[in-house]
């Protein structure tokens, strides 16, 4: 079953021209789906979109089984968690606790109840130790674990992160990527990750590759990268197994085009091995 | 910024830290209230015992407190000159040439320093043991029934708390802009009045830039979380008044009978 | 004349409860002419060190040798101004100094507070927004138009209009796309390579180290932990993640064939050379 079902989705910011041109792609209920595209593919906007942060000139969004319009967006928002880019402009609560606690208090839940709805998701993204800190006193990675607890906490369907990593060091992007992939195995959460990490890519379920606003490829990694003309034309990066592959076949070497280094290393070594 | 200790938080562990925000301000509204009253120097000298005595409870230093007081020491020093050659009663202390100093304008220097000092220590003991979001909550609680005749009280904390929050954030933010601007060669202490205008100009521009995408991304992620101005929401931070919140305000209450009465009779 | 530090130390908010010392006893010679990188984990160090290099900060304790200059903790520094325009500094996300109205006028600002005139402030502006790759349709606009990695490009012009003689770039591809990313080192590259400037860089992305820069300084904890070339460095995978440093692709999968009993000599260091080694091996 789809969680999300985007369909003939346009938008233009009014200056411009079409930012998002006749998008339609769905998420499958407990899948990890990524959307990449290079910068000002529109990728961040369909997120907006779909958070009703924007609206849109045309086209349906149904999240859940519910259409999105004007009248029902809180309903909508309490199903969706969305992390953003930057760790500090989305902090808002003066300390660990307060911060989790914000979305809590706007959707009216109990005072009584908060502490241990707080404390349980502190603990899923390993901040327990951290409670009271400010934020100034935290680093990125922990800021961006500080709002997945905060948006877990609403207990929502689906969880967006709008390149929620891109701001942080090797370490903190690390982190942060196991804790989603954690979420997405022992929680089964429905992730939509809007992301250039292209291993993050290849590991997920379903890619949306976006160019100028379009929908250009959809499909498992498998497939998406086995288009490497169109990957070229949308600039798009591809992952290291499959920049060996095709410097191979330029060697008049045919592989089979593994998507992570592991596999290109075993399918190398399969081939010496035939020799 | 290191030495700016007015209006700053101190996280020591006290009794008085430990007290309701609300009952802190309303004891501290009180307690500016009492000292104007003419009470004299008898009356100066009951709130001044008592006031030291909330200090040391709440671990203050002396020193924290001179700091806070250290700014004010030039406007006393200015309004000494004033009073000095303004007033001409009481008895002359010295005549230098045709100008004398007469009591009056010692004493009364004196009462306003007195009056300044008890201020800044009163406030000084509210800003020192209450964290800024305790305060924050303080304010809208004692506001909230404003709200039936239309005081967004919420939204009004909801505001400090933000601003709060990012205080921090936009000090580290003004360095990094003055230091990239001064690797283009701005020089931000001197220079003639075009450059100085234009070595201002190159902050106050990318630091309104920052600041609206700052205030757009947060936004963003309040209403994603679920916020929106005038929505009834719950309130994490529970306050609750005890027996020593009521103590506090029971004694500044007394005290400022005492004053009364001093002033009634003096 | 080199550029080098001879026991720095730095520490902030000295005699503060927020004392921090961020550089400690660092000696350290850069080579002119090389693109050296500057890695570490975040709290290491970088940043402090390489705001030394045009006196943004100065030493506690030490001396900084940069040019022609010697800037000695303690005693005043002179001159501060010249030294800015020699060494260019870029600071990370450096598209929020823009400011003026238009993108040649802001390019042209560094060149005029250095003391040249208008005709030669916009002549050099000119120069250098060609050279980071900004067509001449874009001069009159608006610097807040443009697209993030754009307004990058302009705010590096900033820089490079200056003509410094040391260029040191603060993560200068961070948030930048892939495609972003690449035109953006081919830059430094060539500014290094073409130009002969002095590059240093402070970066976390291996992959840019290992494909463009000559040499490695690696910080922890406010000390330098190695320096040598960017080669040597990466040839020992073991080493690079005792030092926390995640080795790039290539020398990843390098160390994998190897464990899987390929044989893949050192001399191998770029894409090209390991698909020719492979296809020799499994052809």
């Amino acid at each position: 079953m789809a969680i999300l079902e985007v369909k003939d989705l346009n938008f233009s910011y009014e200056e411009e021209g079409k930012t998002i041109d006749n998008v339609s792609f769905s998420v499958e209920e407990g899948s990890y789906t990524t959307i990449v595209g290079h910068n000002g593919s529109g990728k961040s906007t369909i997120a907006k979109l779909i958070m009703g942060l924007l609206e849109s000139a045309s086209g349906t969004i149904t999240i859940d089984g519910i259409a999105l319009n004007n009248e029902n967006l809180a309903k909508i928002r309490s199903r969706i968690g969305i992390v953003f880019q930057n760790p500090d402009n989305q902090f808002i609560g003066a300390t660990v606790r307060d911060d989790i606690a914000f979305g809590l208090e706007n959707h009216c839940v109990e005072p009584s109840m908060m502490d241990e709805i707080i404390d349980t998701n502190a603990a899923l993204v390993k901040m327990s130790d951290f409670m009271d800190q400010e934020p100034t006193h935290l680093s990125g990675g922990q800021k961006q674990r500080v709002a997945i607890a905060g948006v877990l906490a609403m207990k929502p369907k689906l969880l967006i992160f709008d390149e929620a990593t891109s701001m942080l060091d090797p370490d903190g992007k690390d982190e942060i990527k196991k804790v989603i992939m954690k979420l997405h195995k022992e929680s089964s959460l429905t992730i939509l990750s809007i992301t250039h990490d292209i291993d993050e890519v290849a590991s997920s379920d379903y890619v949306v590759a976006l160019d100028q606003g379009k929908v250009v490829l959809t499909g498992t990694p498998q497939e998406v990268f086995q288009q490497e003309k169109k990957l070229k034309e949308m600039k798009l990066d591809i992952p290291f197994s499959l920049k060996i592959a095709d410097e191979l076949k330029k060697r008049g070497v045919t592989v089979d085009r593994c998507i992570t280094m592991e596999g290109m290393v075993n399918e190398l070594c399969r081939l010496r091995s035939k020799m | 910024m290191g030495n700016f200790t007015l209006g700053r938080y101190l996280p020591l562990d006290s009794p008085i830290h430990k007290l309701d925000p609300r009952a802190k301000i309303m004891a501290m509204l009180l307690l500016l209230i009492t000292i104007f009253f003419p009470a004299g120097w008898i009356g100066y000298g009951v709130i001044f015992v008592c006031v030291s005595v909330v200090i040391i409870l709440s671990k203050l230093s002396v020193s924290f407190i001179w700091k806070a007081m250290k700014p004010m020491l030039f406007m006393l020093f200015f309004l000494l000159v004033i009073n000095a050659l303004v007033l001409k009663t009481g008895t002359v202390l010295f005549t230098i040439g045709s100008w004398s100093l007469y009591s009056d304008a010692v004493f009364q220097t004196l009462y306003i320093a007195v009056r300044l000092l008890l201020m800044i220590m009163i406030t000084t003991c509210l800003t020192a043991t209450t964290k800024p979001l305790e305060m924050t909550l303080g304010i809208e609680d004692l506001l909230s029934p404003f709200q039936k005749i239309g005081l967004p009280s919420h939204e009004i904390a909801m505001l400090i708390s933000i601003a709060l929050r990012f205080i921090p954030d936009l000090i580290d933010e003004t360095t990094r802009i003055i230091k990239a601007q001064e690797s283009r060669g701005v020089d931000m202490k001197e220079g003639k009045l075009m450059e100085r205008v234009m070595a201002i100009l190159s902050l106050i521009v990318p630091l309104f830039v920052s600041a609206f995408q700052r205030a757009e991304d947060l936004a963003n992620a309040m209403e994603a979380r679920g916020y929106a101005p005038g929505l009834p929401r719950t309130r994490y931070k529970q306050l609750e008044m005890k027996k020593q919140d009521w103590f506090l305000l029971a004694c500044c209450g007394v005290l400022m009978g005492v004053i009364i009465w001093i002033a009634w009779f003096r | 004349m080199p550029i080098a530090f001879e026991n720095v130390s730095h520490t902030y908010s000295a005699g503060t409860p927020y004392e921090y010392q961020a550089l400690r006893n660092i000696n350290l010679e850069i080579t002119e002419g090389k693109m050296t990188a500057i890695i570490g984990q975040t709290g290491s160090g970088k940043s402090t060190l390489v705001q030394h290099l045009n006196a943004l900060l100065l030493p506690d304790a030490g001396i900084v040798h940069i040019l022609d200059r010697d800037i000695k903790a303690g005693e005043k520094a002179k001159k501060l101004k010249a030294l800015r325009g020699e060494v260019g500094l870029v600071f990370q996300f450096p598209e929020y100094q823009l400011f003026e109205e238009t993108i040649i006028k802001d390019v042209a600002f560094g060149p005029k507070n250095f003391g040249c005139n208008e005709e030669e402030a916009t002549k050099r502006a000119k120069e250098a927004l060609k050279l980071a790759g900004m067509d001449e349709s874009y001069f009159e606009k608006s610097p807040l138009e443009l697209s993030g990695g754009q307004k990058r490009r302009v705010a590096i012009a900033g820089i490079l209009a200056m003509d410094p003689k040391v260029l040191v770039l603060d993560e200068p591809t961070a948030g930048l796309d892939p495609a972003g990313t690449a035109s953006m080192m081919a830059l430094f590259s060539k500014l290094n390579k073409e130009m002969h400037k002095t590059v240093l860089m402070v970066t976390h992305d291996m992959e840019n180290v290992y494909t463009y820069c000559d040499d490695v300084v690696v910080l922890e904890k406010g000390q330098v932990k190695l320096h040598g070339t960017a080669r040597e460095f990466f040839s020992d995978p073991k080493k690079c993640r005792e030092l926390n440093i995640l080795p790039p692709y290539i020398v990843r999968m390098k160390e994998m064939l190897n464990e899987k009993g390929f044989d893949i000599p050192e001399s191998v260091v770029n894409m090209k050379e390991l698909a020719d080694y492979i296809a020799k091996e499994v052809k």
